[in-house]
């Protein structure tokens, strides 16, 4: 009885242990998705489009009735340093879509991942290259009237950010009612333009644990008041129409810093 | 050489219709769909992604006449861009639109474009293939969408047949669509004007004395911009035009650098003389008026090109002979078999 309850403890204590080393183990062939939700809020409120009202550094108040963006690019570095890359996965971030609002990788190599990058915006490679190249959210025949290309200045739009504002001069010479804030500017093909490609570096606090049954998600937050004023106080009251590249360039540099990683999901399938 | 041959051999064997030449004088029948004239450089276009064929070349030239590129079904490519004004929109000095609206430059010839490395009088668009989507979406120009355009083809049957022949499938895409346009546009390839006939030492190539003499004030005086046998040097410049519209600062629009305000692409003179009103803004009716300009009238403003004052005085200088001279020559350079070629014309 004594013998057979050692055995049983000790087989037990195997099955404990083997199922315990079995949730750690990563498989050099396990692979899994890995999701990123794009949260998008306007200062500690909930962004819902042409509703959510708030003030920007300069007090003038404004609402968002657009919010688009690429997302591209996107690195995972592991706790060893090794580096996976997605250079062919191109994602549309539209806050009017709310499938658009999760993007995920597939085939994640199984590993603990403490760093993410990605680029807001379409890299210079991609903006040159052929057309055959240019599908899913890349093709200029997908945006009907919420356009993400400008076709007088061959390149994507990489960031679009539109809404109402009570600082918008009445009465303006270009007759606009909205904010329109579109950048782009790759670098160009045959002269030097404005780049505004911004890539994007997060530490993962938690790690991000892909496992054959772990399918992380990441949680970005989007404070979209400091495209406004993170690096640099735009004013509405002028600058309520940027349509080139550079004048865009103060919105680049404040939307790259308008991002945080909240938390990560490590939930088991 | 090495690569004009490597071209022209590579062409004999991707376009349909191009026999093969061992000598130099190659000149183009009509019914050719593309090949590097002898006395042109060597296309920029790349031709391995997007070969000629004749069905593709076919389709891209009824899309090219296909009102329903634009949002009511009334504007063609053709509309501004006329063959027998070398695909422009003749005597306008900027074209009309959709619902008669106007936009702000003159819609230059359709002509060679497998040579120019960027369109537009900005050079905004660095790749034909990316060119069309910019007429269409245009609000002044055709005011329409490339999805709705796609989505209004794949409901004509006719489409159906032609996508089938060229591509093998009735599938229409974006790529596809381009594509087809651009095999038609770089077909349109005007290299046989009677100067090229006599550069090429061909049957037809003789110039009068009156010409001979224009052509060689234009090599002094003209031909440092207009260079090579495309008649330009691609370059943005400044020739000193009075500004009439402030906001149109040229390829500083692209560039965003204020050294390019107001500076414009150096057009080619392909052509040149049945493609009146001259410029950007289609200021100038005549020759005439072009040549007075850069006697009289260059303003020296902040980005003049330089060519045009290391004289004495401000542009360039002809007399009144010289001028009748000049623009004997430049008439040498008007292609009747190209502005007259069926294929290009209306299906």
């Amino acid at each position: 009885m004594k013998n057979i309850s050692k055995l049983f403890l000790a087989v037990f204590a195997t099955v404990v242990i083997i199922s315990c080393q079995k949730e750690d183990e990563i498989g050099p062939n396990d692979k899994n998705s890995l999701s990123i939700e794009f949260d998008n809020r306007i200062g500690d409120q909930k962004l819902v489009l042409g509703s959510t009202k708030a003030k920007n550094a300069l007090g003038e108040e404004f609402t968002v009735t657009k919010l688009n963006y690429f997302v591209s690019n996107i690195t995972l570095k592991n706790e060893n340093g090794e580096i996976v890359k997605f250079p062919n996965d191109y994602f549309l971030v539209r806050q009017s879509e709310a499938n658009s609002l999760i993007i995920t990788l597939k085939d994640v190599p199984a590993a603990n991942y403490t760093e993410l990058a990605y680029t807001i915006g379409v890299d210079s490679l991609k903006s040159i290259s052929d057309v055959s190249q240019r599908t899913g959210v890349l093709d200029p025949a997908s945006y009907g009237t919420d356009n993400m290309y400008w076709s007088w200045n061959s390149g994507y739009i990489f960031f679009k950010m539109e809404g109402t504002s009570p600082a918008i001069p009445a009465n303006n010479m270009m007759g606009m009612t909205q904010y329109e804030l579109h950048i782009g500017g790759f670098g160009g093909r045959t002269a030097v333009t404005p780049n505004n490609l911004k890539t994007l570096k997060f530490t993962l606090a938690e790690a991000a644990t892909v496992r054959k049954d772990i399918a992380p998600e990441i949680h970005i937050i989007n404070d979209v008041t400091k495209v406004f004023s993170a690096k640099n106080k735009i004013s509405i009251a002028t600058s309520y129409m940027i349509h080139a590249p550079a004048a865009g360039t103060v919105i680049a540099e404040n939307y790259a810093q308008s991002f945080i990683v909240d938390h990560v999901h490590n939930d088991k399938e | 050489m090495k690569l004009k041959i490597l071209t022209l051999s590579f062409s004999s064997v991707v376009y349909l219709g191009v026999a093969c030449k061992s000598d130099n004088s190659q000149d183009i029948s009509p019914d050719q769909l593309f090949a590097v004239p002898a006395n042109f450089p060597n296309p920029v276009y790349d031709f391995s992604k997007n070969p000629i064929t004749q069905d593709g070349f076919e389709l891209g030239r009824q899309l090219f006449y296909d009102g329903d590129l634009s949002r009511d079904g009334t504007i063609s490519c053709a509309e501004c861009h006329s063959q027998p004004s070398a695909f422009t929109h003749h005597g306008h000095d900027v074209s009309h639109g959709i619902d008669n609206l106007r936009g702000i430059r003159n819609a230059p010839p359709i002509q060679n474009l497998a040579f120019q490395k960027e369109f537009f009088w900005d050079g905004g668009v660095f790749d034909l293939d990316l060119f069309p989507i910019a007429p269409i979406e245009n609000p002044v120009e055709m005011d329409e969408k490339l999805g709705n355009v796609l989505e209004k083809l794949r409901k004509k049957e006719k489409y159906a047949t032609l996508f089938q022949k060229a591509y093998g499938s009735k599938e229409i895409t974006t790529e596809r669509f381009l594509k087809a346009l651009s095999q038609f546009m770089n077909s349109l390839v005007s290299a046989n004007s009677r100067y090229d006939k006599y550069v090429r030492k061909e049957v037809g190539g003789t110039l009068t004395e009156e010409e001979l003499a224009g052509r060689e004030i234009f090599k002094q005086k003209c031909a440092s911009c207009h260079s090579g046998e495309l008649f330009t040097d691609q370059s943005y410049r400044n020739n000193g035009l009075a500004v009439y519209n402030a906001e149109d600062i040229g390829r500083a629009r692209i560039t965003q650098n204020p050294k390019d305000n107001y500076k414009f692409k150096v057009p080619s003179l392909r052509n040149v003389a049945i493609t009146a009103p001259y410029m950007h803004d289609g200021r100038f009716y005549t020759l005439e008026a072009v040549l007075r300009h850069y006697n009289e009238s260059v303003l020296d403003v902040q980005t003049l090109d330089a060519s045009l004052k290391d004289g004495q005085k401000l542009g360039i200088q002809t007399a009144t002979d010289e001028q009748t001279k000049l623009i004997a020559f430049l008439k040498t350079l008007t292609d009747d078999e190209f502005l007259k070629n069926k294929r290009f014309a209306a299906p």
